[in-house]
């Protein structure tokens, strides 16, 4: 008896601690709003004038060789094309790619991984990296990004325009404040709140209060709005671009839009030769085509 | 008589013996060399990673930020909390399920045994993608539960969903084990005493599979606590909701907070070692094979 009563008070307890999260099917979050600094990496797309890059000379040795590419996670399919096409060009040429949040491939270069280049998706971490002896030469400007607030096929929320996202109950997804993306994703958040008129009270408190995962990179972020699981995003242009259909579009306004600028280097201690080749094809109208095929802003 | 044959016998057993045992020697030297070596080199590898993390902390930790104490106390909160209720479902649906599977042949016994142990040898992102096309916002029965206004995405129901499918294949196969373990006669015995079957359950069997059990809890418990893929797959990362300790770890080390990681760490790994020196003690005290 005293064991089936202790066995119907355990179960009790494990339905009510299963059943609290379960009832209140948006959890109430007590949540800071985003720190808003002053923007350091970008500026606002509107009053953005980025010097033209530098052409570079360099072609791939004879007999290629293997070139590993560190790469922010939103350069996949576009350096996935580039891949493809200079490995057709360039016969026993072998590119080998590592996608992550750019601030993940600093800490990974930072503990010794071997790379021969380094394409970030802001200045900050190809600063970190730089002030970590990670970097050799000087990084150039090689493509541009802008953000985009993306929802499901659906649009389960019905959102069309920016300020719904501080629609309370929303199911809102960023990539974490560390990640490129989600620093500017906030930025922009943070702009908008500043126009009261527009975005009402406490936008930022409001979004804040409606982020429900903090993702590591923006392709997580992506699959959890195309999954459905999540009402928005704030997703680089490039990534819907490639998202298609399986996503609705939502633009941010140039005034409150982040322009991202994205450099690349070769790294210390890895192939120059090639690594310089490399960079030379991104920033080449041939590589810069590709870049724009993929909803990229190209630099030149 | 005895010593008489030994006599007779002895020079040449002992010769013979002192031939073959020096024989021995040398090959078994050379072996238990090589054995005791790549021994070694196993255990230098397996221990070196850890008192890495210690050693590294030292070198260059920049202490402890108040940040880092702050997602160490939430996370682990959460951790402590979602395994806890985890652990009360799986030992409430998996000491029938264990029992019937170790004493009942009944029909599709064999399969669902090899349902149940199938989570143990899934790789966590398998898990995570067949949680989500099941409970997700657009999945099997995800789809349906919306409708009725519930979503588990992005909540700490969610991480405890994936933490019940990859712990409860652990419990569930050593309670089975421990069930099968006890003497059927006892059982009777006590049946022909008089006693109920629930009394004889009660008095009997669970009390002789009760080391087991425990044993396959804490296996249980552990595997929920280091929960990972699953999670971030289908329960997302927000601290305090469903941020636990390793996907804490996971987002302090992906931003760049290799300090705060380490520092986690750790304190995973220090309770990971407090439960395996638990399930040893566990197993010497009751002298019954837990693992």
């Amino acid at each position: 008896m005293n064991a089936i009563t202790r066995r119907a008070a355990a179960a009790a307890l494990g339905l009510a601690l299963l059943g609290a999260p379960l009832l209140g099917a948006a959890p109430a979050r007590a949540q800071a709003p985003f720190d808003c600094p002053e923007p350091v990496a970008a500026s606002p797309a509107a009053a953005a004038a980025s010097p033209a890059p530098m052409t570079m000379d360099a072609a791939f040795p004879d007999g290629g060789g293997a070139l590993t590419v560190f790469a922010a996670a939103s350069l996949t399919d576009a350096f996935g094309e580039i891949k493809a096409d200079l490995e057709a060009e360039h016969p026993g040429l072998a590119i080998t790619y590592n996608f992550a949040g750019s601030q993940a491939l600093v800490t990974q270069l930072a503990e010794g991984a071997e790379a021969d280049v380094f394409a970030s998706a802001n200045n900050t971490q190809m600063k970190a990296a730089q002030e970590q002896d990670l970097i050799s030469g000087d990084p150039v400007t090689f493509v541009r990004n802008q953000l985009v607030i993306v929802t499901p096929a659906d649009n389960p929320a019905g959102i069309d325009a920016p300020d719904d996202l501080g629609a309370s109950g929303l199911r809102l997804v960023l990539a974490q404040a560390d990640v490129p993306v989600g620093r500017y994703a906030r930025e922009a958040v943070c702009g908008m709140s500043e126009d009261t008129a527009a975005f009402g009270e406490d936008f930022v408190g409001r979004v804040a209060a409606n982020v429900v995962s903090e993702e590591e990179d923006v392709r997580d972020v992506l699959t959890k709005v195309e999954l459905g699981e999540a009402d928005a995003g704030i997703v680089y242009v490039s990534d819907a671009y490639i998202s298609g259909d399986q996503v609705q579009q939502i633009e941010i306004p140039a005034d409150f839009n982040i322009l991202a600028t994205y450099p690349i280097a070769a790294t210390a201690g890895g192939d120059a030769a090639l690594g310089d080749a490399f960079i030379a094809y991104v920033l080449s109208d041939e590589g810069q085509a590709t870049l724009a095929d993929f909803g990229f802003d190209p630099v030149s | 008589m005895q010593s008489l044959v030994r006599t007779h016998h002895g020079p040449h057993a002992q010769a013979d013996s002192a031939l073959t045992s020096n024989a021995l020697t040398l090959t078994e030297r050379t072996m238990r060399g090589v054995a005791v070596c790549s021994a070694a080199a196993l255990v230098l590898f397996l221990s070196l990673p850890l008192v890495a993390m210690f050693w590294r902390l030292l070198r260059d930790g920049r202490g402890v930020t108040p940040e880092a104490l702050a997602t160490l106390r939430e996370a682990m909160t959460l951790s402590l909390l979602t395994t806890a209720v985890a652990m009360a479902i799986v030992v409430i649906t998996g000491v029938p399920l264990a029992f019937f599977l170790a004493r009942r042949p009944f029909p599709g016994a064999r399969l669902i045994d090899t349902l149940v142990d199938l989570p143990i040898v899934l790789p966590p992102a398998v898990a995570g993608i067949a949680l989500l096309v099941a409970f997700g916002r657009n999945g099997m029965v995800g789809r349906w539960l919306a409708t009725m206004g519930v979503t588990l995405g992005f909540t700490t129901a969610a991480v405890i969903l994936a933490q019940v499918f990859v712990a409860a294949p652990f419990f569930v196969r050593a309670a089975k084990s421990g069930f099968q373990r006890v003497d059927m006669d006892l059982e009777e015995a006590a049946a022909d005493l008089g006693a109920t079957p629930l009394r004889t359950l009660r008095t009997v069997t669970l009390p002789m599979a009760l080391p087991s059990l425990v044993a396959g809890a804490v296996l249980a418990w552990a595997r929920a606590l280091g929960e990972f893929g699953a999670t971030i797959m289908f329960a997302g990362n927000f601290p305090g909701v469903t941020q636990t300790m390793p996907l804490a770890i996971y987002a302090r080390f992906g931003a760049g907070d290799l300090t705060s990681a380490l520092i986690l760490s750790l304190v995973l790994l220090i309770a990971s070692v407090v439960v395996l020196f638990g399930l040893r003690l566990l197993a010497s005290r009751t002298a019954t094979p837990v693992m």
